[in-house]
């Protein structure tokens, strides 16, 4: 395993999206079950540390693996409660970028 | 006998279902649909809304689709339903399933029956809720956020314009006893428009669940996903899946990779009926493009609830749309864009809120915790403006232009003006803006009387 793999590079999908308007939920899906094996093992993507690059508190955060189709679901709360004023993604669909950066 | 109970009279061993739409009015792809109907399914499902666009329309009343389509995909659907004489059930009725989403919608139903000289006896299921039912269960504890926050008070939900509840399968259920060909239903989940009938022949509850929560998305569970009808065959054993476009494949990954979508929680839902649990289902390739799904597990609510949805005005929306090139204004731009606002605040009394980004440096997210390493070569600049009233906002949004078109600071090389507008007039007006007031659970211990179903021949 290279420690360094960027999780940009070995995702198949890394997306954000509303799950009804007060909670945001991120998927990140893989090829197979080395690769999710591989995110599930990461210590980059425990719950601790997809809160700092989220920059969301832990107890915001629930992280749940999803082996049979070898994705990791991450939801929070929307801070802004989609289309009230402030607010500049209504879908939620662009709020993915921070995890593009993260390393397996 | 109309379509419906005679399909519930004949009790069938196996049932197709066919999904039309996700959001009906945006353009159903004929070839698939068409390729649907040769399948012979059993009945016709819609869904024609989603709380997805955001509080807007819901709180005004209008459709996010435009009317040309929107007649366009009930023409379709419609023609095709009594055409082969099968139900037709469409669900959230017009974008947001209140009233005047389904009034609307009905509206089109009855003039494109005259026009294609159709003959069909229509349902109509409300869902629209009294602002004092929600306030009662409020003050009684019965009333919580779903998934994340949204504080509301009396005096909040008595300032909605519409408020829907969001019906399970039973109002379906009732509507089928009064005999229609086709039901139009306000705000429903998704899932009831295609589980209610094959829940009412007797099909395994948890095997119809787990398949409307895949087929509501229509062909989005293919690889790759798309917009196309597709079809659900479920017996005693399961449900399989199949696109009607060629190129799209139902695979076991793609199907159960559908579980996540725009849900919280990939294993379990929470419907009015029950929850469903999926997390020992098993997915088996039939072929290339067709999916077995079998072995989820359903357990009945014990107690109703049902999700409560509504938006309340905020004021009126205008915008101002410009942009710039010029790196030293771009350099400088969050200092003078507080500047500007503050001269605009010293010039235009009011009560208004301004929202400025910066696309290109963090319109999208709220709060940037670090600036870019790099300056962007353009930023486009969306100045949101929120006022007590459109001839304001509007006030707002022409004195920041101008202010920002010519305001001086050190250095400046662009005196010729700091920003360019694609067009005139760049200060637009979207009207009355609204937020959300409910997204939440209520408790109820009479969830059939909360959906009352209307009849009408056409």
């Amino acid at each position: 395993m290279n420690p360094s793999k960027r999780l940009f590079d070995v995702a198949k999908v890394i997306r954000s999206k509303n799950a009804g308007p007060l909670v945001i939920s991120f998927d990140l899906l893989f090829r197979n079950e080395d690769d999710f094996a591989m995110a599930v093992a990461s210590p980059n993507l425990t719950t601790q540390a997809l809160s700092s690059a989220l920059g969301r508190p832990p107890g915001d955060l629930v992280v749940i693996h999803y082996p049979a189709a070898f994705a990791i679901k991450i939801s929070m709360p929307r801070l802004i409660v989609s289309g009230s004023p402030g607010d500049g993604d209504v879908y939620g669909s662009q709020q993915h970028t921070p995890l593009l950066s993260l390393t397996l | 006998m109309n379509c419906i109970q005679r399909l519930i009279k004949r009790q069938p061993k196996t049932l197709r279902i066919l999904a039309a739409s996700g959001q009906l009015g945006y353009g159903i792809p004929e070839n698939s649909f068409n390729a649907g109907l040769q399948r012979k399914p059993d009945f016709i499902g819609c869904d024609m809304g989603s709380i997805d666009p955001g509080p807007y329309y819901l709180g005004a009343g209008v459709m996010a689709t435009s009317d040309a389509m929107t007649r366009r995909d009930l023409r379709l659907v419609i023609r095709a339903a009594r055409e082969h004489d099968i139900p037709l059930i469409i669900g959230t009725a017009g974008t947001a399933g209140a009233s005047a989403h389904l009034d609307a919608t009905i509206e089109m139903v009855r003039s494109i029956a005259l026009e294609e000289k159709l003959s069909f006896k229509l349902a109509v299921i409300r869902a629209d809720i009294e602002a004092n039912t929600v306030i009662n269960a409020l003050e009684a504890g019965r009333l919580k956020p779903l998934g994340g926050h949204l504080d509301v008070t009396a005096q909040d939900i008595a300032q909605c314009t519409h408020i829907v509840a969001q019906m399970g399968c039973e109002p379906f259920v009732a509507a089928f006893e009064n005999d229609p060909d086709i039901i139009i239903a306000g705000r429903a989940c998704d899932t009831a428009i295609f589980a209610a009938l094959p829940k009412v022949i007797g099909f395994d509850m948890a095997n119809v669940m787990h398949m409307a929560k895949i087929i509501e998305c229509t062909s989005i569970c293919c690889e790759p996903g798309g917009r196309d009808a597709m079809l659900a065959t479920i017996d005693e054993t399961g449900f399989v899946l199949e696109s009607m476009n060629p190129d799209r494949s139902a695979t076991p990954l793609s199907v159960a990779a559908h579980s996540l979508y725009e849900q919280s929680d990939p294993l379990t839902f929470t419907e009015p009926d029950g929850s469903l649990d999926v997390s020992h289902a098993t997915y088996t390739a039939v072929d290339d493009r067709r999916t077995k799904v079998s072995g989820a597990t359903w357990t009945p609510a014990h107690k109703t609830t049902i999700k409560v949805e509504a938006s309340a005005p905020i004021g009126f929306r205008s915008v101002l749309l410009c942009a710039t090139a010029d790196p030293r204004f771009i350099e400088n731009l969050r200092d003078l864009l507080g500047i500007v606002e503050k001269t605009t605040r010293g010039l235009v009394a009011g009560d208004y809120q301004i929202f400025p980004r910066l696309y290109g440096l963090d319109g999208i997210s709220p709060v940037s915790p670090v600036e870019p390493a790099y300056r962007p070569r353009e930023i486009f600049i969306l100045v949101e403006v929120i006022a007590t009233s459109e001839t304001l906002g509007l006030s707002v949004t022409k004195t920041f232009k101008q202010f920002l078109l010519h305001q001086g600071f050190a250095g400046r090389m662009s005196t010729g003006g700091n920003i360019a507008f694609p067009f005139t007039p760049p200060e637009l007006s979207t009207g009355q803006a609204f937020k959300f007031v409910l997204y939440h659970v209520m408790q109820t211990d009479d969830a059939a009387a909360l959906f009352p179903v209307s009849i009408e021949q056409m």
